[in-house]
């Protein structure tokens, strides 16, 4: 267990049968296996493990939430919420995690910035993504090509602008784009079925693709 | 190894209550009950009452102290407040000023 490794490097612990009840503050990693009501201020990281029960307004650099924790979460870095951890209140941090599992009831506020700072990462992989996606209806152009009919051109061309457009959308939301890339891919081969009533060629064609 | 440490950074102003050994190393201020052992380290600064069944102290303290066994005032310790316990022990070198009760019921 690596946390629990990290934890006995902390120097403050506080163990599974105590309780304190105030205002505590200090300047370095705390873990709590008991119970702390009140106040908690920390200039690093809070660790709440599983017996840890926490009903109190938090300010840390970064909290790791195993355990219980009633109250505001406020965080310069990160919030973590664990497959164990459960929550009720809110959570004010850049980057704040929540794991499969957890229960967590509350609001989250992620600031405006740190998301700008995240995008140009996500964009890179969505522009890779994209060309595949242009790659892909290219090839059903040329049997369309080949026996065209007037609607597999337009549908064609009609994608393709389609999907620019989407890209073009897609810069401002980040969240939103990896849905609307993945449409995109399917489009081509609705195309083809339109197609695919005038000539048996485009259908074969497709198979092997 | 106690279970409970209270780092030398950290600040605690409230209570503290528990069934286990705690190891002061920070500040604490308010009350301290605990059912075992106390021990403040050299760097730690307690300004609370105290009850529990042991105490070490070799930081400072200011408060009274009631424990069910004993107390123990090392070397360097500042203490300021009232004892009550059945066993205390003041080491060479120790600074104290309060009263001392040892007042055994059994006699």
């Amino acid at each position: 267990m690596a946390a629990k490794d990290l934890v006995t490097s902390g120097n403050t612990v506080i163990g599974p049968s105590i309780l304190i009840n105030g205002k505590l503050t200090g300047d370095e990693d705390l873990t709590v296996r008991g119970r702390v009501e009140g106040e908690l201020s920390l200039t690093k990281t809070l660790i709440v493990e599983p017996s840890g029960v926490v009903k109190a307004n938090v300010t840390v650099k970064n909290a790791v939430v195993s355990g219980v924790v009633v109250g505001n979460i406020q965080a310069t870095e990160s919030v973590e919420l664990t497959q164990e951890g459960r929550m009720v209140g809110d959570i004010r941090a850049p980057r704040v995690i929540i794991v499969d599992g957890a229960s967590f009831r509350g609001r989250v506020d992620m600031g405006e910035l740190p998301p700008g700072r995240s995008l140009p990462e996500r964009t890179t992989p969505r522009t890779q993504l994209r060309p595949t996606v242009r790659s892909l209806p290219a090839p059903p152009p040329r049997p369309a090509a080949a026996t065209t009919a007037a609607r597999p051109g337009a549908a064609t061309t009609a994608a393709r602008p389609g999907a620019a457009a989407v890209a073009k959308k897609s810069g401002g939301m980040p969240g939103l784009v990896r849905g609307e890339s993945a449409r995109p891919t399917p489009p081509p081969p609705p195309a083809p079925p339109v197609v695919a009533a005038g000539s048996k060629k485009k259908v074969v064609l497709k198979k092997k693709k | 190894m106690a279970n409970t440490v209270i780092g030398s950074s950290i600040v605690i102003d409230g209570e503290i209550s528990g069934d286990e050994d705690l190891v002061i190393q920070g500040t604490v201020k308010g009350k301290i009950s605990l059912r075992e052992s106390l021990f403040v380290e050299g760097s730690g600064v307690v300004e609370a009452d105290i009850e529990t069944q042991n105490v070490e102290i070799a930081g400072r303290v200011t408060g009274n102290i009631q424990a069910s066994d004993k107390v123990e005032l090392k070397a360097d310790c500042r203490v300021v407040g009232d004892v009550k316990a059945p066993r205390i022990l003041i080491a060479d070198g120790a600074s104290f000023k309060g009263n001392v009760d040892m007042d055994v019921k059994e006699r």
